[in-house]
C-alpha cells in the first residue's frame, strides 16, 4: 500500500514556504489585501447598521462597492494561480524525483494543495484583521469607534470564520489548475528538465 | 558464478518521432541481469542507456518488447502499481543527485519511506541508520546546499536504499564528482552489492566503475554490441 498522510504533506509544504518565503509572502499579501477589503466593507455594512438601529437613520453601503470586492477577490485568485505555476516550473526535477522514487500524482496535489491552504488561512487572518481597522477607520467618526463593542463578538467572530474559509477555498481554487499541471508531469521528462 | 534472473529485458524496441524521423533509441535488447549481479552499461551519449534504464525503472513504456522485474512484465501494471514498484524494488541514484533543497538529510531519506506508508518514527530511524552507514552520521540535519558534492551523494545513495529495494538503478553516479569521491562512492556502492546481495545496475563512462563490476554491458546505437565479464 502507498499511503501519504496530510502530515507529511503539512511538513514538506512548511519547508517549502520556508525556503520560498518571498513568493508566499506575495500570495499571503494579496489574500490579506483582497480579504481585508472584502472584512472592512462588509463589517462598516453591519457597523451602519447597528448603529442606526441604535440611534435611527438609514446608513449603509452601496452595493457597486461589493463589485469592487469581487473584482479584488478575483485578481488575487490570477495572482496565485501565476504565483503557483511558476512554483511548479521551479519544482519540475523535484516533482520528477518524487515520482521516481515512489510518488502518486494524489501525493504531488496535495502536496500542492496544503501549501494553498496554509496560504489561504493566513492571508486570511490578517487580512480579516486589517479589515476591522480599516472598516473603524472609515464608520468611526460617524458612528463614534465604540461601535465595535456594540456589534456583539459572536458577530465579529462569524465574519472571522466566514472570511478566513473563504480565503481558504479561493487559494485552494486558484491552486487546483498549477497542482494538477504538476502531477500530470511525465517522470523522464521532468528528471531532464533544466530551469 | 549462477544467479537468478531479476531483470529481463526480451527484444526491447523503443522508437520516438522526432519531426520527420523515427529516432530508433533502443532497437531490440536482450538482456538478463542476475540477483546481486552488479552490472556496468557503457555505451557513447545517444547509445540508448537513459532510454535503457527509463524503462526497467518503468518511468517509460517500450515501443514493444518486454521488461521483466522478478518475473513481471512490467507494461501490464498501471500507474499505481507502477509507482509501487519504483518506490518498494527499485532505488535510483542520479548523476546530479537530485535530492529535495527544502529538506534536510535524514528527511530525504526518509521520503521513499514516506510514499511506502511507513509511520514517521520508523521511517526517520531507518533514515538515520542508513545515513550512518555511508558515514554521515554527523550530518543528519544538514540541507544539501550545506553539504559537499560526495555528501549529497551519499545521502541520495541512502534515500536509494530506503525501502530496502532489490535493484539500484545508478545514471552516471560518479559523473559529477571528483576522482577521490567518486572512488569513495564506487566503494561505497560495491560494497553494498557485496554485503547486501544487491543488484547494481549502473551506467557509466567511469574506468573504475567498469572495472569493479562483474559485467560490462557494451551499448551502440540502442543495441546490445557485446557483454564483457571481468
Amino acid at each position: 500500500m502507498i499511503h501519504f498522510s496530510l502530515m507529511d504533506a503539512y511538513r514538506l509544504g512548511i519547508g517549502y514556504i520556508r525556503r520560498r518565503f518571498q513568493r508566499t509572502a506575495i500570495n499571503v499579501t494579496s489574500i490579506a489585501l483582497a480579504n481585508s477589503f472584502l472584512t472592512s466593507l462588509a463589517l462598516s455594512d453591519r457597523f451602519y447598521q447597528t448603529y442606526s438601529a441604535i440611534e435611527g437613520g438609514t446608513l449603509g453601503i452601496d452595493a457597486y462597492q461589493y463589485w469592487l470586492v469581487a473584482v479584488a477577490l478575483i485578481v488575487s485568485v490570477v495572482g496565485i494561480t501565476n504565483a503557483m505555476l511558476i512554483s511548479v516550473y521551479e519544482r519540475t526535477r523535484e516533482i520528477g524525483t518524487m515520482k521516481c522514487i515512489g510518488a502518486l500524482d494524489q501525493h504531488i496535489v496535495m502536496l500542492f494543495l496544503v501549501e494553498a491552504v496554509i496560504q489561504g488561512a493566513t492571508g486570511g487572518l490578517i487580512g480579516y484583521f486589517l479589515g476591522v481597522l480599516a472598516a473603524l477607520a472609515s464608520v468611526g467618526f460617524t458612528t463614534g469607534f465604540d461601535i465595535i463593542f456594540k456589534v456583539g463578538s459572536l458577530d465579529l467572530a462569524m465574519f472571522l470564520v466566514g472570511t478566513t474559509m473563504m480565503s481558504i477555498i479561493l487559494s485552494i481554487v486558484a491552486s487546483l489548475y498549477p497542482a494538477w499541471r504538476a502531477s500530470k508531469l511525465p517522470p523522464v521528462e521532468a528528471l531532464r528538465y533544466e530551469l | 558464478m549462477s544467479y537468478d534472473t531479476v531483470i529481463e529485458l526480451r527484444n526491447l524496441l523503443r522508437y520516438y518521432q522526432m519531426g520527420n524521423e523515427n529516432v530508433k533509441a533502443l532497437d531490440g535488447v536482450n538482456l538478463n541481469i542476475g540477483r546481486g549481479e552488479y552490472v556496468s552499461i557503457v555505451g557513447p551519449s545517444g547509445s540508448g542507456k537513459t532510454t535503457l534504464f527509463n524503462l526497467i525503472g518503468g518511468l517509460d513504456k517500450p515501443t514493444d518488447g518486454n521488461v521483466f522485474i522478478d518475473g513481471v512484465d512490467i507494461s501490464q501494471l498501471d500507474a499505481y502499481e507502477l509507482a509501487w514498484l519504483r518506490c518498494r524494488k527499485i532505488g535510483y541514484i542520479f548523476q546530479s543527485f537530485n535530492l529535495i533543497q527544502v529538506l534536510t538529510a535524514v528527511e530525504n531519506v526518509a521520503l521513499p519511506t514516506v510514499f511506502a506508508g511507513t509511520p514517521t518514527n520508523e521511517g526517520t530511524r531507518k533514515a538515520e541508520k542508513l545515513l550512518e552507514m555511508v558515514g554521515l552520521e554527523d550530518r543528519i540535519h544538514h540541507r544539501p546546499g550545506e553539504l559537499s558534492a560526495g555528501q549529497q551523494q551519499r545521502v541520495a545513495i541512502a534515500r536509494a536504499l530506503a525501502n530496502d529495494p532489490a535493484i539500484i538503478l545508478a545514471d552516471e553516479p560518479t559523473g559529477n564528482l571528483d576522482l577521490n569521491t567518486g572512488m569513495e562512492i564506487i566503494d561505497l556502492l560495491h560494497g553494498l552489492n557485496k554485503s547486501q546481495g544487491l543488484t547494481l545496475v549502473a551506467a557509466t563512462h567511469d574506468l573504475k566503475m567498469i572495472k569493479a563490476s562483474d559485467r560490462i554491458v557494451w551499448m551502440r546505437d540502442g543495441q546490445v554490441e557485446k557483454i564483457e565479464k571481468s
